[in-house]
């Protein structure tokens, strides 16, 4: 038994060493470099394809596409193109892991654009930690991966939700002016933490919320939360959850005759919202990560979409693209930047030093990324639009921040 | 303002009604739990967007389609899934029905994209306000329908030679074989009518729920509400679903609107302790 274990090491060991000596004649000074050689570096990309979460993942893989074909069509990567995995997590944290490690150990690629789901993510913050691949999220905005930093883990693109509460209060104290602001927000992780940094954020300057309702994702009727948020009459309702019950509470809220002014969190910012509320989105508001809409005539947004709907005629059927798409080029577009700041030399270390070299880096539809020693949350402001008469979507021109001192 | 919930409340409650009715229908007249109607009835409302998207037709026209096409889909699971499953058991029947839910809504996630749908309102969802209460008639056409279907089945299985054969032919299906009842025809019926069902109930409701592919998580609902009415009782699903509704907006005014669904399941629990035949349920007995 024992002997052919070793027997067995030893093979192991032979093949390793075959393996090993072309890598030392050909790229010496890479031998330990995953997923790297002279023609190409290989990248793993990871988002929920399928099942609950897919709106995102979908987004993700489209946009990097996008942008890494864009980035071999103009030559590369100092000489190197671009090659990709694509692996599905099905919106399950255990396949995210799964898939995770297996980008790392078995295909051994130089770096992970994803995951795509907030409870990926967040299931995934062990692993990130036990590894040094590094890894960029475009999408998703849980602070778990972000607070405390991982030193492999960047994100740049949506502000995670402790900021966009913070965002969203500052606002709505500074820009509209409101006096007595309600909250409603989803009881499940999401709606509590970007509630309760609304909350800390009010309380912080000094206003208390008139009042403060929760409701459970899968609700279909609001009328009890409502009825009590109207009898304080508020200026601004934030409305802290999902698309669906937030495309409910509005048109209910609208129904029941409340006044306030409707403000939302960035998941209302899809293109196909206000159609999907109705005629009580107009004059509604909400925060949005982006710098141009999708659907704006802006030359880049319009030439985003024509490459787009050509790459993925079945997704602009789905009228496409949308957030989580922009969110994806946008944040591939950063990804690339910081792999040719890196150098012909291009090891792992190297990347995530470019990387933190990136200051206030625009690219043409996302907002600029600031990432640095320390720094891991490469955006974090956002702009607000505000849904028209006509259910067409404006972007309003303030930038609201996350940071100390308010709006700007 | 209990007024104002208490109406709302009754649009909720007519929702789990009519997904209720559809459980109990199937039930009924098959023997089965279909595990994936809730899904199906999401899928009913997607086929009037891919009627319009594929063909182009206007929503009228493509809500035909649609039902026309819950007949074809009726008649598929059926053909191809429980009339093969038809000597297997039970459990293989219930996991073979949350296999075919689960082939519809990925399907529409794949097909028609995971996010969220708009979905006309078929009558005006502006309130009207009457007496001070505000009523929604795009609402009030939910309650209007949920009642209309109760009556056309209890009609249908009380009051008709055909639905004493689908009931004779559930009960004891050797039985009505032997005196001339076609079982199978009568599980196609079932099974057709269930679809076309499935699909009037997800018009209805998608615009109110917002349409997406996880839209089908209201069948757990209206599970629910069959349960509390006794699961082979017509009227106890719809008299289940309104209980249900007026629970949770009860639970959410007076206790807390985060804890509601704990309370307004806690309260069913306790009622099938009580009364394991449910509110209008008939305690089935074998006599020996």
């Amino acid at each position: 038994m024992f002997k052919r274990q070793v027997r067995w090491a030893m093979r192991v060991a032979a093949v390793g060493l075959l393996a090993a000596v072309p890598l030392w004649s050909s790229a010496a000074s890479r031998a330990d470099e995953p997923g790297v050689t002279d023609k190409t570096i290989k990248i793993g990309i990871l988002g929920s394809l399928t099942g609950p979460l897919a709106v995102f993942g979908t987004g993700n893989l489209a946009g990097a596409t996008i942008a890494f074909e864009e980035a071999n069509a103009a030559g590369g990567i100092n000489g190197r193109k671009l090659e990709w995995v694509s692996l599905d997590d099905e919106s399950s944290p255990p396949k995210g892991i799964a898939a995770y490690k297996r980008l790392v150990d078995q295909d051994k690629v130089f770096a992970v654009f994803g995951p795509a789901a907030s409870a990926v993510g967040q299931a995934l913050v062990p692993t990130f930690k036990a590894g040094k691949t590094p890894t960029f999220i475009s999408v998703f905005s849980t602070p778990a991966v972000t607070e405390p930093i991982i030193p492999n883990v960047f994100r740049t693109g949506p502000m995670n939700d402790r900021q966009q509460g913070i965002a969203i209060a500052d606002y709505v104290l500074d820009h509209l002016k409101a006096k007595k602001v309600a909250l409603v927000k989803q009881s499940d992780e999401y709606g509590k933490r970007g509630g309760e940094s609304v909350t800390k954020r009010l309380t912080e300057r000094k206003v208390s919320l008139v009042s403060d309702e929760t409701f459970n994702i899968s609700d279909t009727d609001f009328t009890a939360q409502l009825t009590r948020v109207i009898q304080t009459a508020p200026d601004v309702l934030i409305v802290y959850g999902y698309p669906n019950p937030s495309a409910i509470i509005t048109r209910q809220a609208k129904q029941l005759g409340l006044k306030a002014m409707i403000m939302g969190a960035n998941s209302a910012g899809s293109r196909k919202y206000p159609e999907i509320v109705g005629a009580a989105a107009a004059g509604t508001q909400n925060i949005v990560t982006l710098k141009v809409l999708p659907e704006s005539n802006d030359p880049a947004a319009v030439k985003f979409r024509t490459t787009f709907e050509k790459h993925f005629p079945d997704l602009a059927r789905q009228g496409r693209p949308d957030l989580g798409d922009v969110l994806g080029y946008g944040g591939a577009q950063v990804f690339v930047e910081a792999l040719k700041r890196a150098g012909p030399q291009l090891t792992q270390a190297g990347f995530i030093k470019a990387l933190e070299s990136l200051k206030n880096y625009e690219t043409a539809l996302t907002l600029p990324t600031t990432f640095g020693p320390g720094i891991r949350e490469g955006n974090q402001a956002a702009k607000v639009v505000e849904i028209q008469g006509d259910l067409s979507r404006k972007m309003l021109p303030e930038v609201v921040r996350a940071t100390e001192g308010g709006t700007k | 303002m209990l007024a104002q919930v208490l109406v709302s409340s009754i649009t909720a409650g007519a929702v789990y009604a009519l997904i209720a009715l559809g459980f109990v229908l199937i039930y009924k007249g098959t023997g089965v739990v279909h595990f994936g109607y809730g899904d199906q009835v999401t899928f009913g409302a997607y086929l009037v967007l891919i009627a319009q998207a594929l063909i182009g037709l206007p929503f009228w026209p493509a809500v035909v389609v649609a039902l026309v096409a819950s007949v074809l889909l009726g008649a598929l699971i059926y053909g191809g899934l429980m009339w093969p499953l038809r000597n297997a058991s039970l459990l293989a029947q219930i996991i073979a029905s949350l296999a075919m839910g689960t082939v519809l809504r990925e399907f529409v996630r794949a097909y028609m994209g995971p996010s969220a749908w708009p979905f006309p309102f078929l009558l005006s969802p502006a309130p009207i306000s009457v007496f001070g209460i505000l009523v929604v008639p795009a609402n009030l056409a939910i309650v209007g329908v949920s009642l209309g279907v109760l009556a056309l089945l209890f009609l249908l299985f009380e009051r008709t030679f055909h639905g004493k054969a689908i009931m004779a032919a559930c009960d004891n299906r050797i039985g009505a074989s032997l005196i001339g009842v076609q079982v199978s025809m009568v599980f196609l019926a079932i099974w057709i009518l269930s679809s076309v069902l499935a699909t009037v109930a997800g018009v209805l409701v998608a615009p109110l729920l917002t349409l997406s592919p996880d839209m089908g998580l209201i069948g757990i609902k209206g599970f629910t509400a069959a349960v509390l009415g006794g699961f082979n009782s017509l009227p106890g699903a719809v008299i289940g679903g309104i209980v249900l509704g007026v629970l949770e907006a009860l639970a959410g005014t007076y206790v807390s609107s985060a804890l509601k669904d704990m309370i307004s399941y806690g309260i069913l629990i306790a009622v099938v302790l009580v009364r394991p035949q449910g509110l209008l349920g008939v305690l089935a007995m074998k006599k020996v």
